[in-house]
């Protein structure tokens, strides 16, 4: 993968999505006037044109979480006991500072910005590779969680449209580009051979299941719809992070 | 001595009653909370019975706590005026079914993680948010609870997790299901998940 290739695509790409979803967000506009008449609803509202590929989407991670990947992450925590996968996604969680560094910076959150490389430098020695928190433990300093969709949504972008990734799960178009930048503040990306980056998002993928299962067991049963269901908190909770 | 009585009753005539209503919802809020960890944490209730009878008891408390009416017609938003009074009734008590049986089950599950009450937030004159951060082992849940002032109670009417808040990500699953059904057709699916 050549970087600058890649980059100049995406920014094409990115463009064109997000002029097509300032044309696609037309439609929600005359429901959303709808809901403002509403005194109870503030609802953050993301626009869902291809959601017929959204569901199918849904659907097909929804099985793989049922049948490969749940049990993959049950036998997993059967063999690692829950200390030792805390400590795994401790490590990846420090291992992933240059996303939080350089996103706070792009933000001018100088000093979350700051506090990030701090944690990062006491965590990865005090902290043995990121395994304990002794920058939040010993020294208060917080996490400051942000990362390249935010910082799009920082500057005024909105979602775009909503988009259900295989694998990879709920996005929307600000969000996915986001994500594609973030890789190349993750240090993971760069291990060759080039099969070995994808060796490590998917153990991560099963270490995070295997710490929350049950989760999206329990959305499924308290939703009348899930797809809605998960469609929503995933709006809300990213314009949440976005407006923190 | 009888003086000293109409001294002890008039003490209770004025203190006694300011005490007993104006809880303040910080108060209102701990309270509660603190009671469902005390059920949670009550090592007598082991097993499968024990189980059943933490989730029986937490669902009295959250009856105290949450106002289900208020909770109902904000879900439904402008929906709420469609519904006659018999079917309102009913939604708000098939609706808080659904909630106890995913809740109040998952709720369980927890025992160890630590609570920490933050500030409060007005959002209105009548309507209020308790800010809470629970530890878990993989970092910090911020969970805010919304709550509106009936008559000089404090209740709940909406519990906010991460940002989601739980009646407009109900709203928006309504609103789908009513773009296409009546009130009884809604009514109906409710019946049937919670059954």
């Amino acid at each position: 993968m050549k970087p600058m290739k890649w980059i100049c695509l995406t920014t094409v790409v990115f463009l064109m999505m997000v002029n097509l979803a300032s044309s696609a967000e037309e439609t929600p506009k005359d429901s959303d006037r709808y809901a403002e008449e509403d005194e109870y609803a503030q609802s953050v509202i993301i626009s869902d044109p291809i959601e017929p590929w959204n569901r199918a989407m849904y659907q097909f991670n929804d099985k793989l979480y049922f049948w490969v990947l749940k049990p993959i992450a049950l036998g997993y925590s059967f063999v690692v006991p829950e200390p030792g996968r805390v400590a795994v996604h401790n490590i990846y969680d420090n291992i992933k500072a240059p996303i939080r560094i350089v996103n706070n910076f792009l933000q001018f959150k100088i000093k979350p910005s700051g506090i990030e490389l701090g944690r990062f430098l006491i965590n990865s020695t005090m902290g043995v590779v990121g395994i304990w928190d002794p920058a939040q433990d010993c020294f208060d300093m917080k996490p400051y969680p942000e990362d390249l969709g935010q910082t799009f949504g920082h500057y005024g972008l909105g979602q775009g449209f909503y988009i259900v990734w295989p694998f990879l799960g709920p996005s929307s178009v600000r969000d996915t580009v986001g994500y594609g930048g973030d890789l190349f503040l993750t240090p993971t990306t760069y291990l060759q051979p080039a099969y070995v980056p994808y060796a490590v998002e998917s153990y991560r993928t099963v270490n995070e299941a295997s710490l929350h299962i049950g989760d999206y067991e329990a959305l499924q049963k308290a939703a009348l719809d899930p797809y809605i269901a998960l469609r929503d908190a995933y709006a809300q909770n990213r314009n949440k992070a976005v407006n923190e | 001595m009888l003086k000293r009585f109409y001294m002890a009753f008039f003490i209770i005539l004025t203190i006694v009653p300011p005490v007993l209503s104006a809880q303040s919802p910080m108060e209102t809020a701990k309270v509660h909370v603190d009671k469902i960890l005390e059920v949670l944490r009550d090592q007598t209730l082991t097993g499968e019975s024990g189980k059943q009878t933490k989730i029986e008891k937490i669902s009295e408390i959250a009856e105290e706590v949450f106002d289900f009416t208020e909770l109902s017609q904000r879900s439904l938003g402008q929906a709420w005026s469609q519904f006659t009074p018999e079917q309102q009734a009913e939604f708000v008590s098939l609706y808080k079914k659904l909630l106890k049986n995913t809740y109040a089950d998952r709720i369980v599950s927890y025992n160890n993680e630590k609570i920490d009450f933050g500030k409060e937030v007005p959002l209105s004159d009548t309507t209020t948010e308790i800010q809470t951060t629970i530890g878990t082992n993989t970092g910090n849940v911020p969970i805010n609870y919304r709550m509106i002032n009936n008559n000089g109670q404090w209740r709940v009417y909406d519990v906010v997790i991460e940002g989601v808040s739980l009646i407009n990500n109900y709203r928006t699953q309504f609103r789908g299901i009513l773009a296409n059904n009546t009130p009884e057709g809604l009514i109906e699916i409710l019946r049937k998940k919670v059954q």
